[in-house]
């Protein structure tokens, strides 16, 4: 149970770092666009892609947090469960197995579904598709 | 000149198209909440075209769509969905609900104004 505990509690903070990356890096593409427009400077497509990046990571981010918050429910139903009657372990013990096997998998879906046209799968992907 | 609107629940999205269209000869107008578009549309709005995002909370890309397409003034105005989604699924989906094209973020700003100007018939 304490082992439990602690892992609650780093998922705590692990959504915690999350949502100040989330803020600091919107707060940052936010003064660098006002930047550019202010100064009517033109920004050539490597540019604009970069700064793209921004909605993509706070997307992923955003998926990531959904995750723990899931996980970390899982978790108190669990140990709330245990501590009301300890013989339901087990059984409750095989329901977070599954729950956190679940929240694991829609992640991973939610990680492909939102990069985009990254990096990492730029050669498969039409930019444009008009129908 | 035409009005394009742009909706997306991420201002620096916003933000990025921007850049993209403050050259171009139309005007933009920007929304962070689709149905706050939705209700400056039945208030009498009536944008030549419509880009937006899916994933949004509250009310999504789709449910727009399928909002705007009940608005006599809107039923038939181009639709784009500007989206990290690449689900052909999701494409369908779009497709069937009178979408006129999807396009992938991080998109290419060249590209965009092209895609914007083929729907408006800009001159080149």
């Amino acid at each position: 149970m304490l082992i439990l505990k602690s892992v609650d509690e780093l998922l705590v903070h692990i959504k915690n770092v999350q949502e100040d990356v989330i803020s600091l890096s919107n707060e940052s593409l936010m003064k660098m666009s006002n930047y550019i427009e202010k100064n009517s400077l033109e920004v050539d497509d490597d540019i604009s892609t970069a700064l793209q990046y921004q909605d993509i990571i706070t997307q992923q981010l955003s998926a990531t947090i959904e995750a723990i918050q899931s996980m970390k429910n899982s978790i108190d139903i669990f140990t709330h469960a245990y501590e009301s009657d300890e013989s339901l372990a087990a059984d409750s013990m095989n329901k977070l197995h599954e729950k956190l096997n679940l929240t694991l998998q829609e992640a991973k879906d939610k990680k492909e579904r939102f990069s985009g046209k990254s990096a990492n799968n730029s050669a498969d992907t039409d930019e444009i598709e008009f129908f | 000149m035409p009005l394009v609107i742009f909706v997306d629940d991420s201002e620096t999205a916003l933000a990025s198209t921007r850049m993209v269209t403050n050259s171009m000869p139309i005007e933009v107008k920007q929304y962070t909440q689709a149905q706050v578009a939705l209700a400056e549309i039945e208030a009498g709005m009536t944008p030549d075209l419509i880009i937006t995002d899916l994933n949004m909370p509250v009310m999504n890309g789709f449910e727009f769509l399928e909002a705007l397409r009940k608005v006599s003034s809107t039923s038939r105005t181009p639709c784009l969905m500007l989206t990290t989604e690449t689900k052909p699924e999701l494409k369908q989906k779009g497709k069937a609900l009178g979408l006129t094209g999807w396009i992938v973020k991080p998109f290419n700003p060249a590209q965009l104004k092209q895609a914007i100007s083929r729907v408006l018939r800009l001159p080149a």
